[in-house]
């Protein structure tokens, strides 16, 4: 920590853009397919995923220097499934409409692969407070695309946004947005759009270093 | 400390000393909003209770809900079967309406709810269900409002044979099916049958 300094703006880059969990790691992918159907779902689904992504790498990051190595998954899913039920009891008691329309999906936390991802890449290694930064910036990286999902699926398939109907009476549902494969097709479109992008780049870059 | 590490014991020690400060963390909290929780339930359940009489729109708060709810209903204490309690709805002092609890296999898992029928037990007053694990967008869309706005009013005075909600197109229907979900809307309707005729049966004993 003292020898490095913290990188508050990299972190938040790798995760957001250039190291964004869902579209070009492609993990984390399960729960992005099945709230995305409404924006509001898709905001508490990430806001819960940016709390047990920051303090969970927060907390592996602190007891990595104590955690015997052969058993540091074990001690990682602990942690983890610790918070998601803090998450959890919070969503029942104080928010018992989401809780019932998050559903098993919240639970299903746990097994969301950015946080172990997170753990085992960054946490492992790094101080605490940048680890946090890290677990929330893979989160908003989340967050984003969960948002940028449904709001696409909200839109075509209810007409309307956070509930809010924007679309006119007129406008026809399209019934296959609200349901899984909607949330393929769109997400699909947003990898193939950001990977294009990226190939361009990359390739852009070589020019110029063989100039 | 690398030698420790390697030990038996350490790991052990270890992963028991921090389950244990989890254990608990999440033991108070979970003691701290147990209240709140079960308030919620009690209060889904208050709600879905008026709905069953038709009184979803008489209410726009928790707290008048609550009222509504505690002015109104009241439990038929003779007819509690297990948990699932009978209610009646109140005019005056008069019972004028029945929530009468269903249950039920349904394709994927149990299902629960209840069923309103008036006090002379010739018209249906609503359906509401409490747990349902049906498929979503096929059977589960039972507990949408068009399916369950078909239980509203039905007149079943014509019926016999303890047959009281019919699935069209069969002789006598007077419920549309979900398309896609036939094992489902069977299980439905015949659980409501059943335990329609069973209250009914009970009460006219009573008198």
């Amino acid at each position: 920590m003292a020898n490095k300094k913290l990188n508050v703006k990299a972190i938040f880059k790798n995760g957001l853009f250039a190291d964004n969990p869902v579209i070009f790691q492609i993990i984390g992918i399960c729960s992005a397919l099945a709230v995305t159907n409404l924006m509001m779902n898709s905001l508490i689904m990430g806001l819960a995923l940016v709390f047990v992504t920051g303090l969970s790498s927060f907390t592996v990051s602190l007891l990595k220097d104590r955690t015997p190595a052969h058993i540091r998954m074990l001690v990682q899913v602990l942690i983890i499934s610790a918070y998601v039920i803090i998450v959890n009891i919070f969503l029942q008691a104080y928010m018992p409409a989401m809780s019932k329309a998050l559903g098993p999906y919240v639970g299903l936390i746990i097994t969301n692969c950015i946080i172990m991802g997170r753990a085992e890449a960054y946490a492992i290694s790094n101080p605490p407070v940048a680890s946090l930064l890290d677990g929330m910036a893979a989160g908003l990286g989340y967050t984003a695309v969960l948002l940028a999902i449904a709001f696409v699926r909200e839109l075509l398939g209810f007409g309307t946004l956070f509930g809010i109907p924007v679309l006119p009476e007129s406008a026809t549902a399209w019934t296959l947005m609200i349901m899984p494969p909607g949330a393929f097709f769109v997400l699909s479109i947003y990898i193939w759009i950001a990977r294009s992008k990226r190939i361009k780049q990359e390739a852009a870059q070589e020019k110029g270093g063989q100039r | 400390m690398k030698k420790e590490k390697q030990s038996i014991a350490y790991p052990v020690i270890f992963l028991s000393v921090l389950t244990l400060v989890y254990i608990f963390v999440l033991a108070g909290l979970d003691f701290m909003t147990k209240d709140v929780v079960a308030q919620n339930q009690a209060l889904e359940l208050e709600k879905k209770i008026l709905y069953v009489f038709n009184l979803q729109d008489d209410y726009t708060t928790d707290d008048e809900a609550r009222a509504l709810f505690s002015e109104r209903v009241t439990t038929v204490s003779e007819t509690v079967d297990g948990e699932a309690k009978t209610y009646a709805l109140l005019d005056g002092d008069k019972e004028i309406a029945y929530a009468v609890p269903f249950a039920g296999p349904g394709l994927w898992g149990s299902i629960t709810g209840y069923l309103g029928v008036n006090s002379d037990f010739t018209t249906l007053t609503g359906i509401e269900f409490i747990t349902q694990s049906e498929t979503p967008g096929l059977g589960g869309r039972i507990a949408e409002e068009a399916y369950k706005a078909q239980y509203r009013g039905l007149d079943i005075s014509a019926a016999s044979d303890k047959l009281f909600v019919i699935n069209r197109p069969a002789p006598g229907g007077n419920i549309d099916a979900i398309t896609g979900a036939t094992q489902t809307s069977k299980f439905v309707v015949n659980m409501v049958n059943d335990d329609l005729d069973t209250f009914l049966k009970e009460v006219r004993h009573g008198e």
